[in-house]
């Protein structure tokens, strides 16, 4: 209690002190203020700041600040007209205000770069985002295992594919209309691939009919379209397999006699598989030959491990 | 029908021992397409769209483009002659089924690429 007490006996000291402190101050600020309002109308001059320390320094420093911004002004001014001789220059320089055609032209490919590079990376992590989706965590979603024999009648397995990437079809020698189109539309890609990433992508048919595409007929079959595509065919539960793996539906009919005329119904879509076997994008026949080969290089450049371009050559 | 395509005639698909077709080769794909046009053409001039699935179609085409049927089934194999007369059939379908979408206000919209289409 004595202590509170004690406190504010200090305090209401304190306070007397300084408003006592304070007083011999205030008045000559007041006595300043009056002769600053009578001595302003005379003149506005150094003599004002001299009558009191609060106003005196407000007024100097105004004068002062007056004072750099005219010479501020002038040398700004000087410098600038010291380049330009005549006023018709100095009009064609302030003509457009900032905008000139260095600005524009800087302007614009600023703008067109972003724009760009924007473009293509919202491609390239589409693309991405594809090929991640599509490699399976375990076992690969399409694709896998298979062992047939190539058109010069060698053992071809999936172990063949890696190194590179490779362009898988499923058709047959003796399909009427759309398989013809679709390898030649094939050889088309595989050259326009070619051309922009080298030779790392082989194209592949896998025969739907084994019956009776031998190794030799689809040599001789493929050989038209064009000579790099592999041609696989191989035992009837092999290529049935590896369609099955490809998620590739096809249907022999059931009894076939031998000499016997009949189509193969199969679906028919180009797989690209990665270096390391996994699928990455089934292409369809809405592809032309431009667009898939576009999309096929664009994952080739995508891919950033060593490719085996000689594995084949 | 044996006799359409029988082996000694040169310019039909080729046989091999056992009877079966051999596999057609860029020349005899192109002869088959071309005498497949010309039969086409020729169901087209005399309004006949089926020439295959319904007795009626087959007479028809039978008395108006017999000549060309010959033809037609000389240069390609007998599986492909039936393909190719019912595609015939299908593709005049699926042409009106779209043509009556298309009246009826629909929209047919082609699958697009998925990615890399920006040029």
């Amino acid at each position: 209690m004595s202590s509170t007490s004690n406190c504010v006996a200090g305090a209401t000291r304190a306070l007397k002190a300084s408003p006592a402190l304070r007083l011999p101050v205030q008045t000559p600020a007041r006595r300043t203020f009056a002769s600053i309002n009578s001595s302003k109308a005379t003149s506005a001059s150094p003599t004002i700041a001299a009558s009191g320390p609060q106003c005196a320094f407000k007024a100097g420093n105004n004068a002062l600040e007056g004072a750099r911004r005219t010479q501020l002004r002038t040398f700004s001014s000087s410098s600038s007209r010291r380049a330009l001789k005549t006023i018709e220059q100095v009009r064609a320089r302030n003509k457009g205000g900032p905008f000139n055609l260095t600005a524009a032209i800087l302007f614009v490919a600023a703008g067109g770069g972003l724009y760009t590079y924007f473009t293509y990376e919202k491609a390239r992590m589409a693309r991405q985002r594809i090929a991640n989706q599509n490699k399976g965590i375990g076992k690969p979603k399409v694709g896998g295992p298979f062992d047939l024999v190539d058109q010069d009648g060698k053992q071809f397995t999936h172990e063949d594919l890696l190194g590179r990437y490779s362009l898988i079809y499923f058709g047959f020698s003796h399909c009427p209309d759309i398989c013809p189109d679709e390898l030649d539309k094939m050889a088309l890609m595989y050259e326009k691939v070619k051309e922009k990433c080298g030779d790392v992508l082989v194209p592949i048919m896998i025969t739907c009919d084994p019956a009776r595409d031998t190794p030799e007929v689809l040599k001789e079959y493929l050989a038209e379209f064009h000579p790099a595509i592999v041609g696989l065919t191989g035992m009837y539960d092999n290529v049935k397999n590896t369609a099955k793996e490809y998620r590739v539906y096809f249907s022999t009919p059931p009894t076939v006699k031998p000499g016997q005329d009949y189509l193969v119904d199969h679906s028919i879509y180009f797989y690209l598989m990665d270096p390391e076997g996994d699928f990455i994008e089934a292409i369809g026949r809405n592809f032309t030959a431009d667009q898939a080969a576009k999309v096929i290089s664009d994952h080739i450049k995508d891919w950033e491990k060593p490719l085996k371009k000689d594995r084949w050559a | 029908m044996g006799w359409f395509s029988s082996s000694t005639d040169d310019s039909g698909p080729k046989k091999t021992a056992d009877g079966a077709f051999v596999a057609p080769t860029k020349t005899t794909r192109q002869k088959c397409y071309e005498s497949r046009d010309a039969f086409f053409e020729c169901l087209d001039r005399n309004n006949i769209l089926d020439s295959i699935n319904t007795k009626k179609g087959r007479d028809e085409a039978a008395k108006a483009c017999g000549q060309a049927d010959q033809v037609f089934e000389k240069n390609c194999a007998h599986s492909w002659v039936e393909y190719f007369k019912k595609q015939r059939v299908v593709n005049y379908q699926k042409e009106q089924t779209i043509k009556k979408i298309e009246a009826e206000g629909g929209e047919i919209i082609a699958p697009q690429l998925p990615v890399g289409n920006s040029k």
